[in-house]
């Protein structure tokens, strides 16, 4: 644990050497600094996720108006990739946290009770709400983060034979049929669904608690506060399920 | 008709030392009056045990009404038993039904060593305090009470957070160990009021860097210590306490 800590600690080691950064560097460091590092992070790949969702909702208006999105996507070229290095450093950035946040943790209650009760009202998840199911879902998500490049970026998923690209068409393949083929292979579909309910139950805790990290908390507000945050993450999570049912639903 | 007593067996972690191994030892306890605290409960079983000739169970306490923190337990898996807003020396035997099985063990967490069976040490708290929970008072005269104008509901939210008896329970109770409720507890208490102003940017700024490097968790807003919490602080302390950090971090003149 502790050797995993140091080399986590790399970063923020060399950053803060960085003349004028340190004690910002340091701040950032502690539980604290990496508890709003981490919710920055989440709400930035929240924030994605509704763009995300947003274009993928295009598809219900048919092939045409789905492709001329993906066309106008691609045609941004440079601030495409710009905006992708951001998200990929979001997702670093978060992953590493939660790895060294729970290293830390773990670390703390180095030996666990023989009994562990709680007071906290009926739970629908097992051991608890969300919040002891953050290192599972996020793992599920990350999993499908990777079968996601893969199938949608790549065009490499396992088992996914993809319509052929038309011969001029260069690498603008016909995304809408590329998306069907992929959501229509049983594996991915069971794959997307069950890593989507993940992120609802990964993000019904963590909008929630990145408020919380950032201070938000007022009795006048908490329950507007918590409700939406698990309205956002069930509507977020229900849009992409949305889709994946529906290229099951959709003839040919 | 209940009866006034009861038969149990108790559960209990013996530790002959903080590096010693431990274990858990049974023992059955008859004719226990359901009138008497969980503390007392625990003082016959001693007596039992001192009797037969064997080590008693050491256990911390001190004032046995809910004041001073010390009666650190884990109860059938909860920090000061089941009741909410309750100490385990307020506890009483009435809670328990005859024929049950208590498992009790010591607060869990690197930073609360075992020193002795039920026994941790709690100095964790006190290098935290040193580090920020403070004002310094040029002495003197003692200041007229009302010379420093405090809003009714200001000194409301300061006793609420001054409430906390620094007993480690939200540090047990918590999945990662972490002694954010008690942290955040002690800055909010200082930093609503006026006399906290001149330290409050260092206080956050120290006390959170002390909290870690007494190697408590990291927070993830489980709510768990304000369930077990004796004094019912409430998380939103946590929230102040992130505001209060980002604020120094930001604005600090230091
Ligand atoms: C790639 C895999 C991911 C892993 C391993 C992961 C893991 C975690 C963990 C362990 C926490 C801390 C739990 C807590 O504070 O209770 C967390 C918090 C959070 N996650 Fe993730 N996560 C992942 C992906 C995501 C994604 C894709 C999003 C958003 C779309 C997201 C949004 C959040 C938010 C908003 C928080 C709350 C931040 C806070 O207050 O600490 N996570 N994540
Ligand atoms: S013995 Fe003092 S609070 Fe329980």
């Amino acid at each position: 644990m502790s050797a995993l800590l140091r080399i986590l600690g790399l970063p923020a080691l060399f950053l803060s050497k960085v003349p004028g950064l340190g004690s910002v560097i340091r701040a950032l460091s502690t539980s604290v600094g990496q508890k709003l590092l981490m919710a920055t992070s989440g709400l930035s790949l929240v924030d994605f996720l509704i763009v995300h969702l947003g274009g993928n909702l295009q598809l219900y208006a048919g092939e045409e108006v789905f492709n001329a999105y993906a066309a106008k996507l691609h045609s941004l070229g440079p601030l495409l990739a710009i905006a992708e290095i951001g998200l990929f450093s979001m997702f670093a950035l978060h992953i590493g946290l939660a790895v060294s946040t729970a290293a830390m943790n773990s670390t703390a209650r180095a030996s666990s009770y023989a009994m562990k009760q709680t007071k906290q009202g009926l739970f629908v998840l097992p051991s608890g709400g969300a919040s002891n199911w953050m290192m599972v879902t996020g793992l599920l998500i990350f999993v499908f983060l990777v079968s996601h490049i893969l199938d949608m970026k790549l065009k490499k998923g396992f088992g996914v034979s993809y319509p052929p690209a038309a011969a001029d068409a260069g690498d603008a393949t016909n995304a809408f049929q590329n998306v069907k083929a992929v959501l229509q292979h049983p594996p991915h579909a069971i794959l997307y669904f069950v890593c989507l309910i993940a992120l609802g139950i990964h993000l019904s805790h963590g909008i929630r608690s990145a408020l919380q990290t950032f201070g938000l908390n007022h009795k006048n507000w908490n329950f507007i506060l918590r409700w939406t945050g698990f309205l956002l993450a069930w509507a977020i999570a229900g849009g992409f399920i949305s889709v994946v049912a529906w290229a099951l639903a959709v003839k040919n | 008709m209940s009866s006034d007593t009861l038969n149990l067996t108790l559960r209990v972690w013996r530790q002959a030392g903080p590096d010693k191994p431990g274990g858990f030892c049974d023992y059955q306890l008859e004719g226990v009056s359901t009138h008497m605290s969980f503390l007392e409960m625990l003082d016959v079983l001693n007596e039992k045990l001192i009797a037969a000739g064997d080590e008693p169970v050491a256990f911390d306490h001190d004032c046995r009404e809910g004041i001073c923190g010390m009666c650190s337990l884990m109860i059938n898996g909860q920090a000061h038993g089941p009741d909410r807003g309750t100490t385990t020396c307020q506890l009483h035997m009435r809670r328990f039904a005859s024929g049950e099985t208590i498992t009790i063990e010591p607060w869990r967490a690197s930073p609360f060593p075992v020193v002795r069976d039920l026994v941790v040490n709690r100095s964790a708290f006190d290098r935290i305090i040193q580090s920020g929970g403070f004002v310094s008072v040029n002495t003197g005269n003692a200041p007229d009470g009302n010379c420093i104008p405090v809003p009714g509901h200001r000194q409301e939210i300061a006793m609420d957070a001054a409430a906390c008896i620094g007993c480690g329970a939200c540090v047990a109770a918590c999945k990662n160990a972490s002694a954010m409720l008690f942290v955040s507890a002690k800055v909010s208490q200082l930093s609503i009021l006026p006399q906290g102003q001149p330290e409050r940017a260092g206080r956050v700024l120290n006390m959170v860097a002390q909290m870690d490097k007494e190697g408590f968790g990291s927070c993830t807003n489980t709510s768990e210590c304000e369930a077990a919490c004796p004094a019912e602080i409430s998380v939103s302390h946590i929230a102040r306490l992130n505001r209060e950090y980002m604020k120094a971090l930001i604005f600090a003149d230091r």
